[in-house]
Order: C-alpha cells, then structure tokens, then sequence
C-alpha cells in the first residue's frame, strides 16, 4: 500500500478511534445531578447506620428501595451540621416538605424483575456484593444515564471505570452458584 | 492539496475499520435492544408498597365484595372476600377484571359541562305546563336514585323514570327445591354468584328457552320452545289452556308439558323465573323491607314508567348512565321527547350506549373511580347497603351526574351517602360485615363515625330478617308482539341479556374465544345459508345496521340471536323479528 493511500486509512481509524473512544461516551450519556451530594460514610460511621436502615424491607416482605423524604426528616427535622449539603437538604427539601427525587443507580429496566429480598433474605448475599463499596462512599458518584436504553452507567460502584450490570453478570453469578438460570427467572 | 477520490474512500474505510475496535457498535447494539424491551409504549407496572383494600363491585346489583390488591395506589388485581356472608368469596369474570375499566381506549373523557348545564336551564325555564323534565336513572335504587327523585320533586313538572325493577321484591334460593327460568340467565350474571353457587345443590333447574343458553346447557333439563310460546307454555302449567294449545304453540309434546306440571306438582316449593302468568310458591319470593333513608327524603318523587308518559312531552331529559345497568332502546324514548329542540344530556363513560343520540354526553367517574352504593340483589333476601368505595382517583375534567342534576333542579345536597349511612346507624337494625377482620356485630355497638370509616374501608350493611315474612309476586315484562308477517322479517329475536349492556370489559376475550356474543354480532343456525364471520346486515322494522355473523348449532332455525349491545338493542325494540341478508 501507497504511502498516498496509506495516509488516509491511517487517519479514518485514528478518527474512528478518537470518536468511539473518547467523544461517544460524552455523547452517549447524559449526566443527572443528585438532589444532595448523600455521604453514606459519615451516616454509617457517626450515625451507625446499617444499609438495612434506611433500605429497608417493608412488612410485606417486598424491598422499598431509597428512603421517601419522612426517612430522612426523622432525623433532619432540624439541620445536624452545618455543612452546605445540610442546609441545602434542608431547605430545599425538608422545610417545603418536598420529596427529593434521588437518582437510583442500581434500578433495573422495565423488562427485569428483580426480588431483593430472594437475594437478601433467602440467599443471604451482602449488599457490597453488587452494590460494591457504597456504603462507604463520602461522595455520590456523577449519575450518568443511557440516553437510549435509559440504564445507569454506573451499577456496581467499583473504583475506577464505571461499569454496568448485565444479564451476563447475573447469570455468570447463578452458574458460580449452580443456579437454575431460565429466561423466565428474571424476564417475567 | 487536492483530495481524490480515492483517498477519501480510503479514509471512510479506515474509518470503519477504526470503529469495530471501540465501544460504539456494540454499545448500540446493546442500547438499541433494551431500548425495544423498554420502549415508552410498552406498560410498565407500577412501583410501590404492597397493600390490601377493599371495595365493593357495582357491575352489576350483586354488588360482590372486592378485595383489590394495590402497588403503590395502584389496584393490580381483584379477587373475592372470603367469609362474605351473601358473595362468599367469588367474583365474576367481569368483576375480576374491573380495575381495566378506567383505561378503556373509548373512554368519554371530556365534554361540554358548562354548555350542558346551560341547555339544561335553559330547557327547565322553557318547559311548559304540558312538557316534562325526566331524569331516566338505568340503576335504580341507589343513594343517587335518591338524589334524582328529590330533583325532580323539586322541578315542576320533573319526572324520575327509571325501569321498572321492584327493589323491594326479593327471591330465596334457599326455600326453592324447583327454578323453573323462563329465559332467565340464572346461573349468568342474574343473581349474585357466590349466592347462586352455594344455593345450586338445593333446587333442580329447569331452563325453558328457545336457544341453548349458557344457563340452558348448565341447568338440570332444558327445554327448548319457540321464541315466543313462553306465556302460552306458563298458562298451561297453570291450568289456564290445555296442554295441547301449548304444544302447538312452544313445540314441545303435550306428555312433555304434562311430565313438567307433574314435576312441578310433586317437586316443590318451585320459584318461577321470566314470567307473570305462572304462580311462586309461597315463600320463595319474599318482601324485603327498604334501606333506610332519612325522613326528608321520602317525600321524593315516585318512580314513573318510561311507557307512562305522553308522547312528545319531554323537553329535558338527563340520563345517568354512569354504572351498568338496564337499557331502553332509544326509540322507545325518542318518542317521548318534544318535537322542538328536546335537550338529551347523558353522563356515560362510553359513546356506544345513549352518547350516540344525545345533545351532550358528559364525562363521568367510573368504577373504581368513584363513591356509590350498591342496592341489594334479586336474590338477597335483607335489605343490603354497601359502598363501593374509590380505588384510584378520576380523571380531570369528570362529572358527578348526581350533584349535576341537583344543581340543576336547585337541590341543595351535601355527602348523601353519609346522610344514607347515618339513616341506617340511626335505625339500629341489622349487622356491619368488615372485610378485613371478616367479622359481623350489630349496628347498635358501632358509633356512627366508625360505622361510616367501615363501610367506606370496606365493609356491608346486612339488615336483619324482618319478624315475619311478607308474601310477594314477581313481575315480568311482557314478551315484545310480533308486528310483521314472517315472510318479511323470517327471524325470531333473541336477545342474549348482557350483564351490562355497552360495557365493552372483556370483549376482546369474546372476539377471539367466541365464548360470549363479541358486540355487533348475530348468531344463526349453521343451516341460514351465511359463512362462521362473514358480515351481514341486520334488518327489523326499526332500521338496519351492518353486524358479523357466528353460526352456532345451539340457535335453531329461524332464530337469530343478537348480542346486547346497546346498537343492536335499539333495532330490536318492540320488534321481535329480523332479517339478516349477506352484506
């Protein structure tokens, strides 16, 4: 091949390269800020809470997910320090009595169910296992959303690059269990 | 520097070279196809806590208790109340499906309030000495029945019409050993279906009917008689003809009729469905003592027979169609409005039932929408209150047809179902049935606000048996004459009576099971000469309309079968034969 020729394919891939590497990422994700920057660390270590007290499981056994405003201002009725997350969550949220609307990392699309409490409850499995280091996390990671499939980025919250959860994941764990594994266990 | 061709093709193909190596490819392939499972269109189901509420179903006058299980506020799915003294835990398939009601796609979901309040005025203030206001109530025997008979009191000159439905007349299942249903669907939707059920094993039931009905093939004998030879069939059981004038007329052989009279004779007491001419035996249809009401409201306005009023006399005419119940062909009530500009305002949520002639049809809460309460059933002995209570809330821009027509007669009302309950609380009779704890206790231990907080949370008013039971007598519309010569319209009608006539729940399931007559279909005998599907158009006196055609070897010749749709319905009206030609 023709240093004439050569050139030019050269340059089609590096370009290609540069676009799929780097510009279609930004583009294909949207960013959502969280209603407050949530230290889950300062709640569990000078709270003492446990992940199970704030996502809890209701009577009827089914997985109430994030925590609904009454939660919260069971213990922020009135500003606990004097960060500006606090004063923030307070008033924008608390005083007015409105509700935050927390972007969920972990939830799954419409064509998944998925049971918490068969995992919690009867597998015994730890929140870390999917939920990876959350519950000591400081900060709450950028929550970046899928502009066409709508999905987190981010599900496992593992350092480094985000990484997504997907059916290859959960059947890689059911057979690591020697699960039974049908499509009809999860897309019901 | 020039750019060849060739160097650019060699640029787009390093280019796609380039791209199978990054992430973008296959993260579309991957996007894409989540995208198609998730879609916008594709329902999703709703999110939330898990709870239990109870309701009552107002479908139809069994008014079966409901336990309704909701995420979120979303009721997902119906089920029976176990322990239900009178309902006994079941739930019709109409009723396991009533939640869908509020999503139907031909919901009427707005319309011209302001403009019809206007009209309806102005109707009201031009009225005349010899012209009517009438309110047509097709669920008689509500709180809301109430509302409309007080309006009309109100209005001079107000009419409240209303089919004609004894609410006061009941049967006991239970003291029958014979039904003798003449076309009576009694194991069809007639009664309340837990009741029907557990009464079954204690009376034989003889099915007289011209087609194989479903009750027809579920009863102990079926009879099948000409369309029309019922009452000649009922009098000669009665001692009134001889058995031979009714052999020539129902079809059946006079040893035939004559081994139904000594069945009859030799297997009562018998309860006699669908027809005047032949007597119940005693004790088998029972007064039943009326709900209470407050004292101010029973100087309302009597009940008036649609056929009672004088031709051309009805200026206005509201029509509360907002909960399934009878249905008059419209024919039968156009003829009663005023030649100049009568104002027909309808409050319907479906455009298939009176929408389609009336001047406005108004948007109106449905099931489980909105508060009402259910009369007690043909086939409930005490008198009954329960409310069905509101699930999910109605959409904006709906109409409460009761406060509409109060304020149109200048009626000041306020919550009358409270008014209703503190009647009955204050009356003291009878028991309070929670669905939850599934318990009974006399209404004299309940407070009055808690005896409301019941009923609204789910529960029923069962009264308790009057001290000493009163005779009654059933009363039967007569059978439509035949008005044409058979060589004109060659068909006898028979009309498959609908639970609710217009109610279009579960008629997808009809169309494609053939179980049920689907809406604008016939059934005719497989030898009419038409194919299983193939359109027809239905003719009577009345006029014609285009309809599919079902062939069924149960419908015998020169009998069509038409399903109850309220399109059909009105075609039929005083006629009782048809033709139906190849369209």
């Amino acid at each position: 091949m023709t240093p004439g020729r050569t050139i030019p394919f050269l340059a089609g891939v590096a370009v290609a390269l540069g676009a799929g590497w780097l510009a279609f990422p930004r583009v294909i994700y949207r960013s959502r800020p969280e209603p407050v920057n949530f230290s889950h660390k300062i709640h569990a270590d000078k709270a003492g809470a446990k992940c199970e007290d704030c996502h809890a499981f209701r009577d009827d056994g089914t997985f109430a997910g994030l925590p609904t405003l009454d939660k919260c201002a069971g213990c922020h009725a009135a500003p606990m320090g004097t960060t500006a997350a606090e004063k923030s969550f307070i008033d924008n949220y608390v005083t007015p009595n409105r509700e935050p609307q927390w972007a969920a990392y972990a939830r799954q699309p419409e064509n998944v169910s998925f049971s918490h409490a068969a995992h919690v409850k009867r597998a015994k499995m730890a929140c870390q296992t999917c939920h990876g280091n959350t519950g000591a996390s400081d900060t709450l990671r950028p929550y970046q959303i899928d502009r066409i499939s709508g999905y987190s980025r981010d599900i496992w919250k593992t350092p480094g690059t985000p990484h997504g959860m997907k059916m290859a994941d959960c059947v890689a764990c059911h057979r690591g269990q020697g699960l039974e594994h049908s499509c009809l266990d999860c897309h019901k | 520097m020039n750019t060849t061709r060739r160097q650019v093709l060699m640029f787009a193909g390093g280019s796609a070279v380039g791209v199978l190596f990054t992430p973008a490819p296959w993260r579309l392939i991957t996007d894409t196809a989540l995208w198609s499972e998730n879609w916008p269109g594709i329902p999703a189901p709703a999110r939330g806590e898990i709870r239990t509420r109870f309701t009552n179903c107002p479908l139809c006058t069994a008014g079966c208790a409901v336990r309704a299980r909701c995420v979120g506020d979303q009721p997902v799915e119906l089920a029976g109340v176990g322990g239900h003294p009178f309902s006994r835990g079941a739930l019709c398939p109409f009723g396991i499906v009533g939640h869908h009601l509020p999503y139907l796609p031909g919901r009427v979901k707005e319309g011209p309030v302001k403009e019809a309040a206007a009209a309806a005025a102005d109707g009201i203030a031009k009225c005349r000495s010899s012209e009517f206001v009438a309110t047509l109530d097709l669920r008689p025997g509500r709180t809301a029945s109430w509302t409309y008979r007080r309006a009309m009191k109100a209005i001079k000159n107000g009419r409240y019409v209303a089919p004609s439905v004894d609410t006061q007349v009941a049967v006991d299942l239970s003291k029958a050993r014979t039904v003798l249903s003449f076309g009576v669907p009694v194991l069809d939707g007639w009664g309340t279906p837990g009741n029907v059920n557990s009464a079954r094993a204690g009376f034989r039931l003889i099915q007289i009917d011209p087609v194989e009905s479903r009750t027809a093939s579920m009863a102990d004998r079926w009879l099948r008689v000409r369309p029309g030879s019922e009452d000649a069939l009922a009098e000669a059981l009665a001692g009134q003809i001889p058995h031979a004038a009714a052999a020539d007329a129902s079809g059946l052989t006079v040893s035939e009729i004559a081994a139904l009279s000594k069945e009859l004779e030799q297997n009562g007491p018998v309860l006699v469905l669908g027809s005047s001419q032949l007597e119940s035996t005693a004790g088998t249809v029972v007064a039943r003592r009326e709900t209470p009401v407050p004292d101010e409201w029973k100087k309302a306005a009597p009940a008036t027979a649609l056929a009672s009023l004088p031709d051309r006399s009805v200026r206005v005419l509201l029509i509360d169609e907002s909960m399934p119940g009878g249905y008059l062909p419209w024919n039968a009530i156009a003829r009663k409005l005023v030649a100049d500009n009568p104002v027909v305002v309808t409050f319907a949520c479906s455009r298939e039932g009176y929408a389609r002639h009336a001047n406005y049809a108004l948007p109106v809460g449905v099931y489980p929408e909105v508060a009402g309460d259910i009369p007690a059933s043909i086939d409930s002995v005490a008198a009954a209150f329960r409310i069905a209570a509101p699930l999910v809330s109605p959409p904006h821009g709906t109409v409460n047809p009761e406060a509409f027509i109060a304020a149109a007669a200048g009626l000041s009302i306020g919550d009358t179902l409270r008014e209703r309950a503190d009647a009955i609380h204050k009356s003291g009779r009878g028991t309070l049935f929670t669905y939850a704890d599934r318990k009974s206790q006399a209404v004299k231990i309940v407070t009055a606000d808690d005896f409301w907080k019941a009923l609204n949370a789910g529960g029923c008013w069962i009264d308790e048996p009057a001290a000493k039971a009163s005779a009654a007598r059933l009363t039967f519309a007569a059978p439509a004459q035949q008005q044409v010569e058979e060589s004109e319209l060659p068909l006898a009608i028979v009309v498959t009576r609908e639970l609710a006539p217009g109610l279009p729940l579960l008629s997808k399931v009809y169309q494609e099971s053939n179980l049920r007559l689907a809406p604008g279909r016939v059934a005719l005998n497989p030898a009419c000469g038409l194919e299983d599907g193939s359109p027809a158009v239905f003719e009577t006196l009345l006029g014609k309309c285009s309809v599919g055609v079902t062939l069924d070897s149960g419908i015998p010749p020169g009998v069509v079968q038409v399903s109850g749709t309220p399109a059909l319905l009105d075609l039929c009206g005083d006629g009782a034969r048809a033709k139906v030609v190849r369209a």
